[in-house]
């Protein structure tokens, strides 16, 4: 006796209900399972895939729009740098020619103080010089009143202011 | 209390489940546990033919491994019911007219009349496992219901009943246009994401979606199938030999189908190869296209088989040495029979698993080669050729 009969006997009644049975178990899970989850699953898979695709559309956008934005704010920071440096030198120029001219116009004043001091000084030295010739002739007329005349005074005085003013 | 505590306590409570209810039962019985001995059975089997019918199978004597592991015509839920199952003929009958037979027990089948009860040697006695035999005319087809087959049936409801709804909520939206919800949905989402991607697709390749609906469909059986068949009081269908053929037999027909011009040709004129090798090597090829189911067939049914075999044999153990060295001996064999049971039950789970993915991979492999186009046939040759070792190894 073949101790494994029972395990090894062909039943084909069971091959038969066997094949009926799983033929129907896979139309049926096949129409109605396998067929909308692998739909399912496909359709969120291609989701999935685009959100990714879009989202990396999005981000190199985002970049590309970050780059103009540095960009044009460096661009704009230049500019200010430049205006601001124009502007500072503009300044310092102007500031230099004020000056300059202050200079000058108080180099004129002082120009001008200096004739305006000589002159004084020559009318002043003028009227000195008068005021002394005058005194000068009160005193040699009180002192040679009586040996000279006034001629011959003036003449004497004369001689000795004009070696006095050549001096 | 920790881990180490919890895991010493399931044991021993394992241990007096198994035992006691085993040790009363053997000692209400008078005969002596024996497996599978055909002589002994032979005897029993005349001792049962005396008051043939009246007898029960539950009423057994023999713990006999071999038996409770093939299919049978009622459902086995002793020491509580066993369940008689309806049995169905095609028929011959004497004026040579075909006809069917339908009675809702074997019971009911001889009490009729019609039909005698054959005991064959060898059985245990009692109506439910004779040979059926009308009284006139002869049977063409059996096609009664089966335990395996009610236990597929279970599994295709079971099937059913995760799936339908499943892909009603991917209707709804749920898994579709949002992220799958709940653990029942990702669990499941997984598996099929699992056999799609990780089995078919590498094998099959451009036409691999086409294939999907089979393979998985497979898998999902073999799996649950082989699960089911750890619970007590349920049966692995995946351990008869008739289904793991149908599901063979499926797997050839779509390699068959799926075959190309190419793959034709490598059989029946492989190119590249000395003529006078030809000769060799065609028959070999042709033989080839036949073993793969075959070997599909039979390495599910062995697989599944020999596991509940082995742990039946090892809580056998515990009568047998009962019976030759005494009580004693017998409840200090159970420690020992209950662990080893335990390592092959978490074996059986592995196996379970393993089991289920080989079939579906190497399915998807025969079906990938046969489907295989000349251009990139080198390249999903290779990938074959490497799966196959890979599969090989881990069965």
């Amino acid at each position: 006796m073949i101790v494994a009969q029972n395990l090894l006997a062909p039943n084909w009644g069971l091959f038969v209900w066997m094949l009926v049975s799983f033929l129907a178990l896979m139309a049926v899970l096949g129409k109605y399972a396998w067929g909308p989850i692998t739909k399912a699953l496909e359709e969120r898979e291609k989701g999935i895939q685009d959100s990714m695709d879009q989202a990396r559309v999005a981000l190199e956008e985002a970049k590309a729009i970050q780059a103009d934005n540095t960009k044009a704010r460096r661009e704009a920071e230049a500019g200010a740098q430049a205006f601001l440096r124009a502007a500072r030198e503009d300044a310092e120029k102007l500031r230099n020619n004020e000056v300059e001219k202050t200079r000058e116009q108080i180099q004129t004043m002082q120009e001008q103080a200096r004739i305006e001091i000589e002159r004084e000084k020559d009318s002043a030295l003028d009227a000195l010089r008068h005021q002394v010739a005058d005194m000068a002739i009160v005193a040699a007329e009180k002192i040679l009143h009586e040996t000279l005349d006034a001629d011959r005074q003036k003449k004497v005085v004369k001689d000795f202011l004009g070696g006095f003013s050549q001096n | 209390m920790t881990l180490r505590k919890v895991e010493i306590l399931v044991f021993l409570a394992l241990t007096l489940v198994i035992a006691v209810p085993a040790r009363a039962v053997a000692s209400v019985l008078e005969a002596p546990f024996q497996e599978a001995d055909g002589h002994d059975a032979a005897q029993e089997a005349d001792e049962h033919r005396q008051n043939a019918g009246a007898e029960h199978a539950a009423e057994e004597a023999e713990l006999d491994v071999v038996h409770h592991n093939s299919d049978s015509i009622y459902l086995d839920f002793s020491p509580f019911a066993i369940v008689e199952l309806p049995r169905i003929f095609l028929v011959r009958r004497a004026d040579d007219s075909i006809g069917v037979d339908f009675f809702w027990s074997t019971h009911a089948a001889v009490e009729a009349g019609g039909y005698l009860a054959l005991e064959q040697e060898g059985d245990h006695g009692g109506i439910l496992d004779a040979q059926l035999e009308p009284a006139s005319g002869e049977i063409i087809m059996d096609f009664s219901i089966t335990k395996h087959l009610v236990f597929a049936w279970i599994v295709m409801l079971m099937l059913l009943a995760a799936f339908l709804p499943l892909a009603a909520r991917y209707k709804k939206g749920i898994g579709r246009e949002t992220a799958p919800k709940g653990k029942f949905h990702n669990m499941l989402e997984a598996l099929i994401v699992f056999v799609r991607n990780d089995i078919v697709r590498p094998s099959i390749g451009a036409k691999a979606d086409k294939y999907v609906p089979y393979l998985l469909t497979a898998f999902l059986f073999i799996l649950t199938s082989n699960l089911l068949g750890l619970f007590p009081f349920a049966a692995a269908a995946t351990s008869n030999l008739m289904v793991t053929a149908t599901l063979a037999m499926l797997s050839f027909v779509y390699t068959m189908m799926a075959g190309t011009k190419d793959y034709w040709k490598h059989i029946f004129w492989p190119p590249g190869i000395p003529i006078l090798v030809k000769p060799i090597l065609i028959p070999v090829e042709i033989l080839g296209i036949f073993t793969k189911p075959f070997a599909l067939a039979i390495r599910l049914f062995a697989n599944m088989t020999a596991g509940h075999l082995v742990i039946l044999s090892l809580i056998g153990l515990i009568f047998s040495f009962t019976n030759l060295f005494g009580p004693v001996v017998g409840w200090g064999v159970v420690p020992i029979s209950v662990a080893f049971s335990l390592f092959i039950f978490l074996l059986e789970i592995l196996v379970a698993i393993i089991q289920a993915y080989v079939f579906t991979m190497l399915s998807a492999l025969f079906i990938g080669m046969a489907a295989a186009e000349h251009d990139h046939h080198e390249e999903s040759h290779d990938h074959a050729q490497a799966s196959l070792a890979t599969v090989e190894a881990a069965s």
